[in-house]
C-alpha cells in the first residue's frame, strides 16, 4: 500500500505543476492587474502606480513573476521605488523553499498565516453540512430503497430533486428572510441569526455546541444539497445490491428481513459511497463560497472570492495550490478507502 | 426650635453636599453601562492593526480609533486646522516659499504605556518610509515630501519639494509611531510582528481588546485618552462585525444586530428612515458619477506631451466629442434630475463641474446645465448635426470639415462603457441611451468587467464611459492627476479622455502655490476653473451621491457632520 500511496504522490507533482503554471497564466492575462484597482484615486500620479507595480514585482514578465513564486527572489535585486534600479534583495523565498507570499492588499501578511486563519471556520460549517448530509442522506436512502416505489420513496426523491436544484444562494436569502427578519421572538430580535459564528461581542466562540443556533441556517442551507445527494446515491446503491444473489440466498436462509437490508444490504451498499468521501473532504476547504458570504461567515471560500476580484495572485494561488494538494490527497484517499472496505481490490 | 435649627442646618449640609456630589457623580464613567457601538463593515475585514501596514478601509477605521494623528480635522469647518481634538500638532508655521512647515507638538499626549509621544515618533515613521526593506506602502510619500527633521521633542520640520497648498494632507500620513517599542526591530521584521495583529501600544480613544478574522473586531473605550470630552471615553465597547455585503447590513441594522450604519445602499434608505427607533443624517457626498468623453482621436492614442521635449503632441480629434459645441449639447439632451430619481432613488445632488457641493471651493453661483433637448438640437445643428429620417447625421460637422471628408453623412452613434454590476452606472447608462435615442444618437451601451474597462479607458481607445470618483476628506481639490497634461499618457494616467486647456492649467499651478495658501484668493481660481470645466466639458458632469448615517435609537451623542460620523465619538453612549 506504501507504495502505491508513494507512486500516486510521485505522479501528482507534474499534475500539480501544470495546474501552478496555468493558474498563474490565466491570473496573469486577466485584465486590470492587481495594482489597477489598487491606485484607482484622482490623487495617484503614473509614477506613484509605477512604483506600486515594482513593490509588488508585477511589472516583470509573467514568467519570471511565476518563477519567483516557485522559487523565491533572494537571489535579486528588486526595484522598489520604480527608477528601473534594483535597491534592496528580494525577501520571497518561494512555495518550493515553503513561502507562499505575502498578500498584495491584506496589511502585507503572509497569506499562508491569512489562509490558517480562515480555513477552520470553513470546516467548521462544511464539516457539519457533511455530517448533516451523511446521518440524514444515507438513512433515507436506504428507507427509500426498502420501500421502493412506496410513499416514502416518492417523497424523498421529489425532496432531492428540489433541494437539488434549489441554488444555494436563493435558499439561503430565503431562511434569513423567514428566520431572521419576519419571525421574531419575545424581545424583538430575530428568531435565528442570520450572520456571524457567534455573538460579535465575544472575543473568541464558545466550543461550536453552545452556539448551534449560528449554525442552523448555515447549515441547512448546505446540508440540504448533500442530503439530497447522498440519499440518491444510497439509494441506487441499496438497489443494485439487494438484487444480488447472495442477498436472495439471505432471505432463503430465513434472516429477518432487518438483517438481511442493514447488515448484509447496507453495509456492502457504503462502499461506493466511500468513492464521494474523498472528494467530499476536499470540497470542505472550498465549498460553501455562497453560503459563507450571505451568512457573513468568516470562512476561506469568501476569501478567496474576493482575493480574486482584487486580483490577489499570492492569496489567489495559495488557494489553489491547496485546493489542487487536497484534491489529489482527497482522490488517494478515496481510492484506498475503497481497497481497504472491498478485499475484492488490491492496491496492485 | 433647637430641632429645627439642626433640621435646617442639616437640610443645607444635604443641600450642600448634594450640590458638590451630584456632579461629580454625573460625570463620572459609566463603565459597562457605557454600552457597546456595533458597526460594521464589508468585505475581507481588517487584516492588521499596523498604523502602518493597513491600506484598506475597514483597518483605518480601527487604527482611525486606537491612534491620533499628527493633524486633525474640524468637523464643522471641514478643514485641517490646528489645535483640533486627537491630533499631536498645535499648530504650524509655513516659511514664506511655502516650502518648510514647522510643526509645535502638543506635549500632554502619551502612548497607552506611559511613554511621552515626541517628533522622534514621527522621525522613526519617516526613516521607515524611507526604507525599501520595511516594505511601507505609503512610500510614495518620498516623491512629495524632501525632509522631515526634529529639532527637539515638540518641533517637527517638513519640507516639500514643491510650493503646493495641499501640502498638509501629504503631512497627514506621518502619523506618530510607537519608536520606543519598534525601534528595537529591524525594519524587514516590521511587517511581521504580532504587535500588528494586537497592538498593545495605542494612542486614541479605544485600545485593541480582541479580533476574530473576518468577523469582528472589538476596542475598548480608553479612560485616559487626554482629549476626551467628559473626561473619560463614555461607550464601554466598540465593535466592528464584517458583514456579507450593503443589504445584510441594512438588515442587522433593522435587526437590532448593529447599532451604527455608514453608507447604505439608495435603494433602503427610504426603509431606514421609516423604521422605528432610528436616527439618520444625511448630507452631500463625495462620491460623484460621470460620463466621460474621449476629445481625442480613439484610432490613435497619444501622449499629450512629448516625454523628452514637454511639447504638446497633436492627439487629433474625436469624431463626435471633438467639438465642445456636441459635448455641451448632449449635457442639455440629458435629463439628470431623471437620472437621479432612477439611479439613486433621487438621493442625490446635481454636479455643475468637477469640484463637489460640500467643497469649500465650489462655486454656488454655476448652475448645472439645463434639461433642454430642444436647445440641444439648436447646438448640434450649429455643430453640423441635424436630423435626417429620425437619426442625427452629419452634415458639416467638425471632423468632416477638418480632418476626414467623407464623414460628412455619417450618424452620431458612439459606444458606451462602464462596469458590469455596479446597478447605478448601469441605470445612468440605460438614461443616457434613451434620451439620446430621442435625438436619433445611437448609443451602444455595453457593461464590462470593472478591470477590463480600466484597461480600456489606461488604453484611451474608448468612446465614452461611465464612471466615478470618490474625494478625499477634507477635500482640497488638486486635480493635476486627474486633468493635468502629464497624465494624459495612454496606459497610465486618469487624463482619459485627454482634456487640454492652458488656462485652466495655469491656474490649477495658482492655486496650489497661492502665498500664504490664502483660502479665499484660492477659492476665487477655483470658480473660475469650475467655469471653463462646465466650457469644457471633458465629462458630462452628473451628480454627487448623498451621504446618509444612522444609528439605531439607543445611541446617545449620535451628532455627525458631514463626512464626519465619529468626531464625538468619545461621548456616545449606548442603552443596553
Amino acid at each position: 500500500m506504501y507504495r502505491y500511496i508513494i507512486r500516486r504522490l510521485i505522479q501528482a507533482i507534474p499534475t500539480l505543476f501544470g495546474i501552478t503554471v496555468l493558474s498563474f497564466l490565466l491570473m496573469s492575462a486577466a485584465p486590470g492587474g492587481p495594482t489597477a484597482a489598487m491606485s484607482f484615486s484622482p490623487q495617484t500620479s503614473p509614477e506613484q502606480r509605477a512604483r506600486l507595480e515594482a513593490q509588488l514585482g508585477v511589472n516583470d514578465p509573467w514568467h519570471m513573476q511565476y518563477l519567483y513564486w516557485l522559487i523565491g527572489d533572494t537571489w535579486v535585486r528588486r526595484d522598489t521605488d520604480g527608477d528601473g534600479e534594483g535597491d534592496m534583495w528580494g525577501q520571497r523565498k518561494g512555495i518550493l523553499r515553503g513561502d507562499f507570499g505575502r498578500s498584495f492588499t491584506r496589511g502585507k501578511r503572509p497569506v499562508i498565516e491569512l489562509i490558517g486563519e480562515f480555513v477552520k471556520p470553513t470546516i467548521e460549517l462544511t464539516g457539519s453540512a457533511l455530517l448533516v448530509g451523511l446521518l440524514f442522506g444515507l438513512p433515507i436512502g436506504i428507507f427509500a430503497a426498502i420501500g421502493r416505489g412506496g410513499w416514502f420513496d416518492n417523497i424523498s426523491r421529489v425532496m432531492a430533486v428540489i433541494f437539488s436544484a434549489i441554488p444555494n444562494f436563493w435558499l439561503g436569502l430565503v431562511l434569513i428572510l423567514i428566520f431572521s427578519s419576519t419571525l421574531k421572538q419575545a424581545d424583538g430580535s430575530p428568531f435565528l441569526p442570520s450572520s456571524w459564528q457567534c455573538n460579535p461581542t465575544l472575543i473568541k466562540c464558545p466550543p461550536i455546541y453552545e452556539r448551534l443556533e449560528y449554525l442552523i441556517l448555515p447549515v441547512f442551507t448546505l446540508g440540504t444539497a448533500y442530503i439530497a445527494g447522498y440519499s440518491r446515491y444510497m439509494r441506487t446503491s441499496m438497489l443494485d445490491i439487494i438484487s444480488q444473489d447472495y442477498i436472495r440466498t439471505a432471505h432463503s436462509k430465513g434472516l429477518t428481513p432487518r438483517m438481511v437490508w442493514f447488515r448484509h444490504g447496507a453495509r456492502n451498499a457504503l462502499i461506493p459511497i466511500a468513492t464521494f468521501l474523498g472528494p467530499a473532504i476536499t470540497g470542505l476547504l472550498g465549498g460553501a463560497v455562497l453560503t459563507e458570504t450571505i451568512f457573513s461567515w468568516p470562512g476561506l471560500g469568501r476569501q478567496a472570492i474576493q482575493a480574486v476580484t482584487a486580483q490577489d495572485y499570492p492569496f489567489v494561488m495559495a488557494f489553489v495550490v491547496i485546493g489542487a494538494v487536497a484534491t489529489i490527497i482527497g482522490y488517494i484517499i478515496s481510492d484506498i478507502l475503497y481497497a481497504l472496505i472491498d478485499p475484492r481490490i488490491r492496491f496492485n | 426650635m433647637r430641632t429645627l435649627i439642626k433640621l435646617a442646618v442639616a437640610t443645607m449640609l444635604l443641600a450642600l453636599v448634594s450640590a458638590l456630589v451630584v456632579p461629580v457623580a454625573a460625570q463620572e464613567d459609566p463603565g459597562e453601562d457605557g454600552g457597546t457601538i456595533i458597526t460594521s463593515t464589508f468585505g475581507s475585514g481588517p487584516d492588521t492593526f499596523s498604523q502602518i501596514y493597513c491600506t484598506d478601509t475597514a483597518c483605518s477605521a480601527m487604527v482611525g480609533f486606537m491612534y491620533i494623528g499628527l493633524l486633525g480635522v474640524d468637523p464643522v469647518e471641514a478643514q485641517i486646522v490646528p489645535g483640533a481634538t486627537g491630533a499631536l500638532a498645535r499648530d504650524w508655521e509655513v516659511s514664506e516659499d511655502n516650502l518648510t512647515y514647522t510643526f509645535h507638538l502638543r506635549d500632554d499626549w502619551f502612548w497607552s504605556d506611559g511613554e511621552p509621544i515626541t517628533a522622534q515618533d514621527i522621525l522613526y515613521h519617516w526613516e521607515i518610509i524611507n526604507t525599501p526593506e520595511a516594505q511601507h506602502p505609503d512610500a510614495w510619500l518620498t516623491d512629495v515630501i524632501s525632509s522631515v527633521e526634529a529639532p527637539d521633542d515638540y518641533t517637527l520640520v517638513v519640507t516639500f519639494p514643491d510650493p503646493q497648498c495641499t501640502a498638509l494632507n501629504y503631512a497627514g500620513g506621518l502619523a506618530p509611531v510607537p519608536s520606543h517599542y519598534l525601534s528595537q526591530f529591524a525594519p524587514e521584521e516590521l511587517v511581521d510582528l504580532p504587535f500588528n495583529l494586537e497592538p498593545d501600544i495605542t494612542s486614541g480613544p479605544f485600545y485593541f481588546e480582541g479580533a476574530r478574522p473576518g468577523a469582528t473586531t472589538n476596542l475598548l473605550g480608553y479612560d485616559d485618552y487626554v482629549d476626551a470630552e467628559l473626561g473619560y471615553v463614555a461607550p464601554y465597547r466598540l465593535v466592528q462585525v464584517v458583514s456579507a455585503d450593503q443589504t445584510v447590513q441594512v438588515e442587522q441594522l433593522l435587526n437590532g444586530e448593529i447599532n451604527v450604519l455608514e453608507g447604505p445602499p439608495v435603494n433602503r434608505r427610504d426603509e431606514i428612515r421609516n423604521a422605528e427607533g432610528i436616527q439618520v443624517f444625511e448630507f452631500p457626498g463625495n462620491s460623484w458619477d460621470y460620463v466621460g468623453l474621449n476629445l481625442a482621436d480613439p484610432t490613435n492614442p497619444q501622449p499629450a506631451l512629448d516625454p523628452d521635449t514637454g511639447e504638446r503632441i497633436d492627439q487629433g480629434i474625436h469624431p463626435i466629442f471633438g467639438d465642445k459645441r456636441v459635448r455641451q449639447a448632449l449635457a442639455h439632451a440629458i435629463n439628470i434630475d431623471a437620472m437621479i430619481e432612477s439611479a439613486v432613488f433621487g438621493e442625490g445632488q446635481r454636479m455643475a463641474a468637477h469640484i463637489i457641493p460640500s467643497s469649500w471651493a465650489y462655486n454656488p453661483d454655476l448652475p448645472p446645465r439645463e434639461y433642454n433637448p430642444d436647445l440641444a438640437v439648436e447646438m448640434l445643428a450649429e455643430a453640423g448635426w441635424v436630423i435626417e429620417d429620425g437619426v442625427m447625421t452629419c452634415r458639416g460637422c467638425l471632423y468632416a470639415t477638418e480632418v476626414d471628408p467623407n464623414f460628412e453623412g455619417s450618424p452620431m452613434t458612439f459606444e458606451l462603457l462602464t462596469n458590469a454590476g455596479n446597478t447605478r452606472r448601469e441605470a445612468i447608462g440605460i438614461v443616457v441611451q434613451d434620451e439620446l435615442a430621442q435625438l436619433g444618437i445611437t448609443v451602444d451601451f455595453q457593461t464590462i468587467d470593472f478591470n477590463t474597462l480600466l484597461d480600456v479607458m489606461d488604453s484611451q481607445e474608448f468612446d465614452a464611459f461611465i464612471l466615478g470618483w470618490r474625494n478625499g476628506y477634507p477635500d482640497d481639490p488638486n486635480t493635476v492627476q486627474l486633468f493635468g497634461a502629464e497624465a494624459d499618457v495612454p496606459g497610465s494616467g486618469f487624463n482619459f479622455t485627454s482634456f487640454y486647456n492652458e488656462e485652466y492649467f495655469e491656474l490649477e499651478q495658482q492655486a496650489l502655490t497661492v502665498p500664504g495658501c490664502d483660502l479665499d484668493a484660492r477659492r476665487e481660481i477655483y470658480y473660475r476653473m469650475q467655469e471653463i470645466m462646465q466650457d469644457e466639458m471633458p465629462y458630462i458632469w452628473l451628480f454627487v451621491q448623498n451621504g446618509f448615517y444612522a444609528a439605531r435609537d439607543t445611541v446617545e451623542g449620535f451628532a455627525p457632520y458631514p463626512s464626519q460620523l465619529w468626531w464625538n465619538v468619545d461621548t456616545w453612549t449606548v442603552q443596553q
